[in-house]
């Protein structure tokens, strides 16, 4: 029989990974039960790592509630878990009067929404901000709150510190079923997954685009995802990292976004188009969209320099373009976080915040541990760390002087630590979220054999076994020659 | 805003690093690196070799196919055996080696009484190192442009590599990277592995060229694919990588004449592997960062006659500089560079050239016609020059020209061009004195197709 946890949580995503971490503080057993065999490989991986700071969101609804306060919280969540986050600040670009009335709205919605220090600027003080924003803006939205994080970063800690609280992660576990017995009853929730059963007395749900098949699954309220589907582009190192800069944002998106990212690349994010569920294929279309949108905000940008062009779904909830976060009205012990699109990831410390406050009004009781770390160390990042730092490094392991992604400056020992961290990575691609070996401008054309290598040897595998990413995404079929 | 870099180099924390003195530093021990410090060596400078890898020779290691050494060596060698008479000469020197070693730094010269001294900064599993020198040869090599460079639409699947990193599996690794592939790109790479792969028993669909013609050299194309029945689709290109996990096809379209897909042209090849060939970029993430001024066209540092760049003492050579045709020519290029950091690092600088002291000139050389780039960018001396460079497109006729102002200097004979071969011009000294005499501070390197009479 199946041990029974207080809680289960659905979903691997930068929002399950921060209601586990905030949970985690409580005298309860948790399970995240994520269906992909690592953390943050749906919306949250596809994600242009911006912290917006909430005042885009129309007053009143859920978003405005937890986007500003999400910015606020990034400041100590990123101390507490050693993220990376450089709170940038960003502007909204104005070309014309109409542009200008926009912004007067926006500005408004921010105040309403509990945004700090809004301004609109003018053509001078853009350029002292960002000397790069086209010279054709005649007036911009400041806001000095908004921030830059590397959203796997994020989500990978969060889970980081859960799992080092206690909490237990179940990776390849896509929930098939999911039977609901009697509120009274131990174990409401019994989850049915190929790697076996899960049971539990409550249910969150933070399946991101899976969302509405786990609430229909329990029987709770019914609703339809939409694949709100972004393109978004990665461009090569700049020696000084661009300001995040929007234009005027549409009905449905923020529009084209050109940002810096916490690694100094640029970011070139998203466009929006409703398409087939599960489509992550780039079209040329929108990729060209963006290089011509981004071109409109920062006329020298060289789009040439493309490292990467990716794509993901935003899950929207059909009928609202709002987040759907607190207990089910159908079924009692079932907590939704369902409809996580943007500002997702700017929301998701004031999410699992929000969350902890719905299931401790839901009656469920909540303990404080008194061993409860809310630190996290994070993995030495070498190409970050201080000369004398990298030489003590080196002397204390060999591996450390190793570099084997020349791209990103990673050595073997920080792909070891990546692999062998709790919970650790077990797909090339994995390993690149963690450490960055292969994210970076050869695009793991020199480091891709050495890591797989890492790989088979630390997982105890074969090197055809050795995964880029899912299930069935393996590298090379196999040995060539038997060895005479 | 704040900058946040990412590499943070200490300076207080560097001079603690132990320091050894050199007369030449060459970064990167591949065939140029090799070269150019063999010929410094001979120059009686004291010579050091710094390489990332844990061999010497670089990415001929994995060229296991022969076409090495028929100028350099008059003899047929495959690219480990071309690699390995390079490597045994170093030995036989008393040249510094610094294997396992990636510099992480190089200063753009200290300035002393005489002349600057360079120091680059290196990391092995040893620990940290600076090694100093009047002269410094980058010879970094290049890499492979990626799939996302080339925009190639699609899902992002595995299976889905560059050719040098597909031979690295084969050649190196004894692992099969998938049964059946795909190559898009003609160059040599793609051509020598379309070989390698149905040698290896991994079926090849197909070689897929964007252009209406050939990229690589004509040997390679009768060699690798006509001799298999491997089939070469012109004016062909990838428009989609099909396959979530792992590749299972990929759509290609014939392109029109401005390259662009022409809809309705989409056709399905199913395969488990896609090998781009897409072309080659020198690495000089490096050499901007100790200051060295690129030319846009090459992607390479701007150079002069002896291969110095702007940085004075900072020379560069082989395919950091530009991409070449053959490792032979990379040989000679180097050997050049490596002679004159010697002549540098030990004359102290100023005026020092291996071998064409001439007077001093400042001439700029700019690329025309279908000349896709000229190297040397700037002559400093008058003396015979080697120019460089490639055209962009094969014409059957067409000649080079030297052009200063609206006058022409010198007019070479019709001849057929193509861009996969590197051109070598040599520019004679009075072509160079009669640019000065015009008064002109640029010349201009100009191919031009010739209509047939």
């Amino acid at each position: 029989m199946a041990e029974t946890f207080d809680i289960a949580i659905v979903g691997a995503g930068i929002t399950g990974c921060a209601i586990a971490r905030q949970l985690a503080r409580f005298d309860l057993s948790i399970c995240v039960v994520e269906a992909a065999n690592d953390i943050a490989l749906g919306a949250s991986k596809a994600n242009g790592g911006l912290v917006h700071a909430g005042y885009d969101p129309a007053p009143g609804t859920v978003k405005a509630q937890v986007n500003a306060r999400g910015c606020e919280l990034y400041g100590t969540w990123s101390q507490e878990l050693g993220f990376l986050f450089c709170r940038t600040g960003s502007m909204v670009l104005g070309f014309n009067d109409e542009d200008r009335t926009h912004l007067e709205q926006l500005r408004r919605n921010g105040h309403v929404n509990g945004v700090p220090e809004l301004s609109i600027v003018g053509p001078d003080r853009i350029h002292e901000l960002e000397p790069r924003a086209s010279a054709d803006a005649t007036c911009a939205l400041w806001c000095p709150s908004t921030g830059l994080v590397d959203p796997f970063e994020v989500a990978i800690a969060a889970l980081e510190n859960a799992v080092a609280n206690g909490v237990t992660f179940m990776r390849s576990a896509p929930v098939e079923a999911i039977e609901v017995a009697g509120s009274g009853d131990d174990a409401r929730f019994t989850l049915a997954t190929p790697v076996g059963n899960v049971r539990c007395r409550y249910l969150i749900n933070a399946a991101g685009n899976g969302a509405a098949d786990i609430s229909h699954m329990a029987g709770a309220e019914k609703f339809h995802m939409v694949w709100r589907q972004g393109n978004i582009v990665l461009l090569d190192k700049e020696p000084r990292t661009l300001m995040p800069l929007y234009p005027v944002p549409t009905p449905v998106s923020k529009g084209v976004i050109v940002t810096g990212t916490v690694h100094g690349n640029t970011v070139i994010t998203a466009t929006a188009a409703v398409r087939e569920a599960g489509d992550t294929q780039t079209y040329a279309s929108d990729v060209n969209a963006l290089l011509t949108g981004a071109r409109k905000l920062v006329p020298d940008l060289d789009t040439r320099r493309v490292v990467r062009a990716f794509a993901g779904g935003r899950p929207v909830i059909q009928g609202t373009n709002d987040f759907f976060i607190g207990q089910s009205a159908v079924v009692p012990g079932l907590f939704q976080a369902a409809g996580i699109q943007s500002p997702g990831v700017a929301s998701a410390p004031a999410i699992a915040e929000r969350m902890e406050y719905v299931i401790r009004k839901a009656g469920v009781a909540l303990r404080e541990r008194a061993d409860w770390d809310p630190i996290r160390r994070a993995p030495d990042d070498f190409d970050r760390t201080p000369l004398a730092r990298k030489e003590e490094l080196i002397e204390s392991d060999p591996a450390w002087g190793q570099i084997v992604c020349r791209c990103e400056t990673v050595p073997e020992a920080e792909i070891v630590a990546a692999i062998r961290r709790r919970p650790g990575a077990v797909s090339v691609e994995g390993v690149k979220r963690r450490c960055r070996a292969g994210m970076g401008r050869c695009q793991s054309g020199f480091c891709q054999s050495r890591v797989a290598a890492i790989l088979a040897r630390e997982l105890g595998c074969d090197p055809s076994e050795v995964l880029l990413e899912h299930t069935g995404s393996w590298l090379v079929e196999g040995p060539l020659k038997g060895v005479r | 805003m704040a900058e946040f870099k990412s590499s943070v180099i200490d300076t207080d924390a560097v001079e603690a690093v132990p320091t050894q003195a050199f007369d030449v530093v060459v970064i990167g021990g591949g065939p140029a690196g090799m070269a150019a410090a063999l010929a410094a060596h001979k120059a009686d400078a004291r010579v050091a070799i710094v390489e990332r890898e844990q061999h010497l020779g670089g990415i001929l290691r994995q060229c296991i196919h022969p076409g090495f050494g028929l100028s350099h060596f008059k003899q047929e060698l495959t690219g480990p055996e071309y690699a390995q008479r390079f490597i045994d000469q170093v030995h036989a020197t008393d040249i510094a080696l610094f294997l396992d070693s990636m510099v992480i730094g190089i200063d753009s010269g200290e300035s002393t009484e005489d002349a600057a001294v360079h120091s680059v900064t290196l990391m092995s599993p040893t620990g940290m190192l600076q090694l100093t020198g009047r002269a410094v040869v980058l010879a970094m090599g290049c890499r492979e442009r990626t799939r996302s460079e080339i925009k190639i639409p699609g899902s992002r699947p595995a299976g889905v590599f560059t050719a040098g990193l597909a031979q690295r599996y084969i050649n190196i690794e004894n692992l099969k990277p998938g049964s059946r592939a795909v190559i898009l790109g003609s160059g040599d790479i793609g051509l020598i592995m379309a070989r390698r792969c149905t040698l290896e028993g991994i079926s090849v669909e197909g070689v897929y060229e964007l252009m209406p013609y050939a990229n690589g050299l004509r040997r390679n194309v009768k060699n690798c694919l006509d001799d298999f029945g491997i089939p070469l689709h012109l004016s062909t290109t990838v428009t989609r990588v099909i396959g979530h996990d792992r590749v299972e096809a990929v759509e290609v379209s014939q392109v029109d004449e401005h390259l662009a897909p022409i809809p309705g042209t989409e056709r399905v090849v199913p395969c488990d592997t896609l090998l781009l060939s897409v072309g080659l970029i020198p690495e000089n993430e490096l050499s901007v960062a100790a200051g060295v001024e690129l030319d846009p066209r090459t992607r390479g540092a701007v150079v002069d006659q002896s291969l110095q760049t702007g940085v004075p003492g900072i020379f560069a050579c082989g395919n950091v500089l530009h991409v070449h045709d053959l490792a032979d020519n990379v040989t000679t290029e180097s050997e050049r560079a490596g002679a004159a950091a010697a002549a540098y690092a030990l004359g102290c600088g100023a005026g020092a050239d291996a071998d064409a002291a001439g007077p001093g000139c400042e001439l700029t050389v700019s690329p025309a016609g279908i000349a896709g780039y000229a190297l040397p960018g700037r002559i400093t001396t008058v003396g015979l020059t080697k120019l460089n460079f490639r055209v962009r497109r094969p014409v059957d006729t067409a000649r080079v020209r030297i052009l200063a102002g609206d006058k022409e200097l010198f007019a070479g004979k019709v001849r057929p061009f193509k861009p996969s071969v590197m051109e070598s011009f040599p520019l004679p000294a009075k072509v160079i004195q009669r640019a000065l005499d015009l008064g002109v501070s640029e010349i201009v390197l100009s191919v031009d197709p010739v209509e047939e009479a």
